[in-house]
């Protein structure tokens, strides 16, 4: 009896073994067979289905992926290649590239001008979408996810190499490594949200590229920008980035950047600048963003100038600006014609009621600058002895530091950009853990002992008629 | 050791706590503080709701250091002191009871007493973080609680060591208040200035300031609200290099060794001091 | 019952107590005595092993420095200076010391008594702060006896209490010897020694002087009281030859006789010389 059991058993695994092959074998062929048929300009629709990669679109079609069809990969090399130009892709999971960073597996790579890629979903793919040599591509809408693995051996959720004027927008990103762009002009990367991947994006000699309305939110670094010229960030909610580095934004060797009314919050550096901007008649800007509850604001290597930083605000940072390895700041302007920054620690009035402070602020706290001179010591942050350090350095002036920087046009009040995104609703705790340790809290308390109407006082029953005989 | 001894001391304890002005000056301006600053981080600026969960933690932990070493150590001074000043700790010591029941007992029931006004703090506190809808990291915040319990009775236990140290009250709370002005402030006030003279390197930094419990404590609560030590700098750094997962059980291990340690020592001189 | 062996203590360079050796048998009433400073109280603290002391003490057969706590369950103790928790009132002060020594308040008619005798029942309700010093004394007794223990120990028992309190605390105690309590207490008083002590250690800067009943005790210290007894003329020769048959010396004076009495036996003559049908008719004290 246990024999036929067993029997049964194993025929009915290899049936189940051996019948969706056949399937999908029929499948596969069908959507490859389908490709190399199309002509160009022909469209495609696929509705449902597993398919089995990896496939090739060499012709300038329009795939439609109805009902989520399937690209798998099975988990070898890239999953889709697209070497035709003006390829218009959209409705597909692609899925299970390989895993060699060093062959770049990816979900999609495309090499051809023009490709447009839109609402997709990418799972368990190495790299995401690699656009190499594909100007004027449109990434929009797709959501990609890299393979659950440690973060350097992840790829690179979308991967931009040589393709000026590409468009990345709204695309929804999560667990990648970068989302980083080479050597492309004109770049549009707007509405994209990006968590929880190493660089949330990162720019390498990408000149006049415009990127706005993204949340890029817990990842190690928020955008980290370099070797550029003319980049424009505005309308950002960067935020939670703080793994190694921890800069929200991190700009290296960029010239005339615009840095416009974004959210910088709670990352460890707001805005982390490195010999930028690097040539002389070139200008930063920073104007109208909110840097506040970061460890640090905003941090400058000593050598950094010509950066002009208006209207920002400057909230409740650990350390709102930060020259690291100390000194003060030359040639970085805090205020133009009268006009400053918010600062949340502005101890200053404001007499004829214009919106500026009355008096400079200036920011000299010497436990900053002990900090900045020695990072060390940061290890006494929150302790109560490094506030004793600020005051008496205000209350003896003979130990007062240099200013860092003079703000000569503070404002009174904060003014929050209204147009970058919202951050994430993180779901809120439930209260009644909290409200069982007031109540175990206060019954502990009022613990009734002794007390005459206690249980113990029971077993003592003269308390009662002793109130009689007073 | 009988542990139902231990209990009526620590009943009594209780009694007397919720009776002394102290305490419940302590137990209200502790929560009073920490509803003050919780709703500052959280809707101080026009209610943006911009501060992260970890930042409204952060401020917490301030107030923390300042207050709640303050109260153990007070607290605990008194707790011998003030019964051997008054004769009552002779009459007690003449019960059949072990002197480390009373020991114990009094522990016991003042750390009983701490646990129940942070309770209160915390409990008042997180509620109206909550309702704020600030409350994303209901562990973290749950840990905090545990963690500055952890230093509250650690502050007792050194506070016991000075009462039973000390001849008369007035000396203990006295004692007191400087001890918690030498962990509070001169403590650290002076390890920075020996690292500015002497350019100590980051572990060098971190060994010396972990000698001071309220430095275990910080450490172990940042990291347990952030989950990184990357705002301590690069001591905070490379003490969760070295010891990774390790690093939390390790800092609560220290600070439990500042309560047990002082309470052993508070029991020798104790017992070789007797009820005088 | 309480066995003490070659007790001293040290308070820095001050000796308090020097080498002091004795042993009370169960049902003895013994006074620590002595002026202020010779440390009588000294003495009992170390019996109940409130502080560190070199020597021994076993009460009950048990060392007090490793088991005093059970032995410190047949102790029951009044301190000099009648220290409870002022907040706390009368009943729960009962409780509170009652339960530490597990006293079993289900059962309580014999609580109730002692109540009764010390009455103490009004009084329950009150805070101990507000009672008067005689009420607080009669608390202080109530707690010792709580656990009905076989040896009471009082420093200076009668110190807070006015003359009638004090005599009615002394016979409280007279009964509680009766019933067969071991008693030690300490006093500097002649005549709650007297009353109360069948033996007397006499400490002096804390060593034993002496350790005697109460009447040898003023003979060697020389505590004697002139009786001047009047009796009839032809009384008088008959009347010392009684005295100094016991060994109290007389003479005549006048119509009478002076004799020298142990200041705790002035009934003594009386008693000898109405026994031989030697009349006395009237009696003065010098």
């Amino acid at each position: 009896m246990n024999q036929l059991l067993t029997l049964a058993l194993l025929l009915s695994g290899l049936l189940g073994l051996i019948a969706p092959h056949s399937i999908q074998a029929a499948e596969k062929s069908d959507l490859a067979a389908r490709l190399a048929a199309a002509r160009d300009g022909d469209t495609i629709e696929v509705d449902g289905g597993i398919h089995h990669g990896p496939l090739e679109i060499n012709n300038s079609i329009t795939l439609i992926g109805v009902n989520w069809p399937v690209i798998d990969g099975g988990g070898q090399g890239t999953v889709l290649h697209i070497t035709a130009p003006d390829v218009h892709l959209e409705g597909f999971v692609i899925r299970n590239s390989g895993d060699s960073l060093d062959q770049e597996n990816s979900g999609i790579a495309v090499e051809a001008a023009g490709t447009t890629i839109v609402n997709n979903r990418l799972e368990e793919t190495l790299f995401g979408i690699y656009l190499r040599k594909a100007p004027n591509s449109v990434v929009a809408d797709n959501s990609i996810s890299s393979m659950d693995v440690d973060v350097p051996r992840r790829g690179d959720p979308i991967r931009v190499w040589y393709s000026n004027g590409v468009r990345i927008e709204n695309n929804t990103i999560e667990k990648g490594r970068d989302v980083v762009l080479w050597y492309s002009e004109q770049l549009q990367v707007s509405g994209n949200t990006v968590t929880h991947g190493r660089y949330g994006l990162h720019f390498m000699y990408c000149d006049d590229a415009i990127v706005e309305n993204n949340l890029l939110y817990r990842n190690s670094v928020g955008a980290f920008m370099m070797y550029s010229r003319r980049i424009t960030l505005q309308n950002n909610t960067i935020a939670g980035n703080r793994g190694p580095s921890g800069y929200g934004v991190g700009l290296k060797d960029m010239d005339d950047a615009l840095i416009e009314n974004n959210l910088f919050l709670d990352n460890r550096v707001g805005a982390y600048l490195d010999n930028s901007p690097r040539e002389v008649d070139s200008i930063g800007r920073f104007t109208g963003n909110v840097f506040g509850y970061n460890d640090i604001g905003v941090s400058l290597l000593p050598s950094v100038r010509h950066n002009e930083f208006v209207s920002n605000n400057f909230i409740e940072n650990e350390e709102q600006v930060a020259i690291e390895g100390g000194g003060t700041m030359s040639d970085n302007t805090w205020s133009v014609a009268g006009v400053g920054n918010y600062w949340s620690d502005y101890a200053g009035f404001d007499a004829n009621n214009d919106g500026f402070g009355d008096l400079p602020y200036r920011s000299e706290r010497l436990f900053e600058q002990l900090v900045d001179n020695q990072p060390a010591m940061r290890i006494f942050l929150y302790s109560p002895a490094a506030a004793a350090v600020d005051f008496a350095a205000r209350a003896f002036p003979l130990i007062r530091p240099q200013p860092k920087l003079v703000d000569e046009g503070p404002l009174m009040s904060p003014d929050i950009p209204a147009g970058a995104p919202p951050l994430p609703a993180e779901q809120n705790g439930r209260l009644w853990p909290l409200l069982l340790l007031v109540v175990m809290a206060v019954g502990l308390m009022s613990w009734p002992w002794l007390a005459p109407q206690s249980p113990i006082s029971r077993r003592f029953p003269k308390y009662g008629k002793a109130k009689a005989t007073l | 050791m009988e542990f139902s001894n231990v209990l009526i001391l620590m009943q009594k304890e209780l009694r007397d706590a919720r009776r002394n002005r102290w305490f419940i000056l302590y137990m209200v301006a502790f929560t009073t503080l920490a509803l003050a600053l919780a709703w500052l981080s959280l809707a101080g600026l026009g209610n943006y709701g911009l501060a992260g969960f970890g930042r409204t933690g952060a401020s917490l932990v301030n107030l923390v250091l300042l207050i709640v070493p303050l109260m153990g150590l007070t607290l605990g001074a008194l707790g011998l002191a003030s019964e051997r000043e008054s004769g009552t700790l002779l009459y007690l010591l003449a019960q059949p009871l072990d002197p480390k029941e009373l020991l114990l007992g009094k522990f016991f029931g003042l750390s009983a007493a701490l646990m129940a006004a942070l309770g209160v703090g915390f409990g008042l506190t997180g509620m109206m973080i909550g309702s704020f809808g600030g409350l994303t990291h209901l562990n973290a915040f749950l840990w905090l609680v545990l963690l500055t319990f952890l230093l509250a009775i650690s502050s007792l236990s050194l506070g016991f060591l000075i009462s039973a140290a000390v001849q008369r009250a007035a000396t203990a709370v006295g004692v007191a208040l400087f001890g918690w002005l030498l962990l509070v402030f001169l403590g650290d006030l002076g390890l920075m200035g020996t690292a500015v003279v002497l350019r100590f390197q980051a572990q060098e930094l971190l060994w010396f300031s972990l000698a001071n419990p309220l430095q275990l404590y910080k450490t172990a609560a940042i990291l347990n609200l952030q989950q990184n030590l990357d705002l301590l700098g690069p001591a905070g750094v490379f003490a969760l290099r070295t010891y990774g997962a390790r690093l939390l059980p390790l800092l609560i291990g220290l600070l439990a060794a500042w309560t047990v340690v002082p309470l052993l020592i508070t029991h020798q001189l104790f017992t070789r001091r007797g009820a005088l | 019952m309480i066995h003490v062996e070659q007790l001293t203590k040290r308070f820095g360079r001050l000796t308090a107590v020097d080498n002091l050796s004795f042993k009370i048998s169960p049902g003895e009433a013994v006074a620590l005595w002595g002026a202020n400073g010779a440390g009588k109280t000294t003495v009992l603290r170390c019996l109940l092993h409130l502080i560190p002391f070199s020597g021994s003490v076993q009460i009950d057969g048990r060392d007090m420095r490793r088991a005093g706590k059970v032995a410190r369950q047949k102790i029951g103790f009044v301190p000099q200076n009648l220290t409870f928790h002022d907040d706390l009132r009368v009943d729960e002060t009962l409780l509170f010391y009652g339960r530490l020594k597990k006293i079993d308040f289900n059962h309580t008619a014999p609580l109730e008594a002692l109540l009764d005798r010390l009455q103490l029942q009004p009084h329950l309700q009150k805070a101990v702060g507000d009672l008067s010093g005689g009420l607080k004394q009669r608390l202080a007794l109530a707690l010792a006896l709580l656990a009905d223990p076989a040896i009471l120990m009082l420093d200076e028992p009668t110190a807070s209490l006015d003359v009638s309190a004090r005599e009615a605390f002394l016979s409280l105690l007279l009964d509680l010897k009766q019933a067969g309590k071991t008693i030690v207490f300490t006093t500097h008083r002649l005549d709650e020694m007297s009353t109360l002590a069948d033996r007397v250690l006499h400490l002096v800067d804390g060593r034993l002087q002496a350790d005697s009943s109460p009447a040898e005790l003023h003979l060697q210290m020389g505590w004697t009281t002139m009786l001047h007894l009047s009796m009839p003329a032809g009384s008088i020769d008959a009347a010392l030859t009684v005295l100094g048959q016991h060994g109290l010396e007389g003479r005549q004076n006048g119509r009478g006789i002076y004799v020298s009495v142990p200041a705790s036996k002035k009934g003594l003559p009386l008693e000898l010389l109405y026994r031989e049908g030697i009349p006395v008719t009237d009696f003065s004290l010098d």
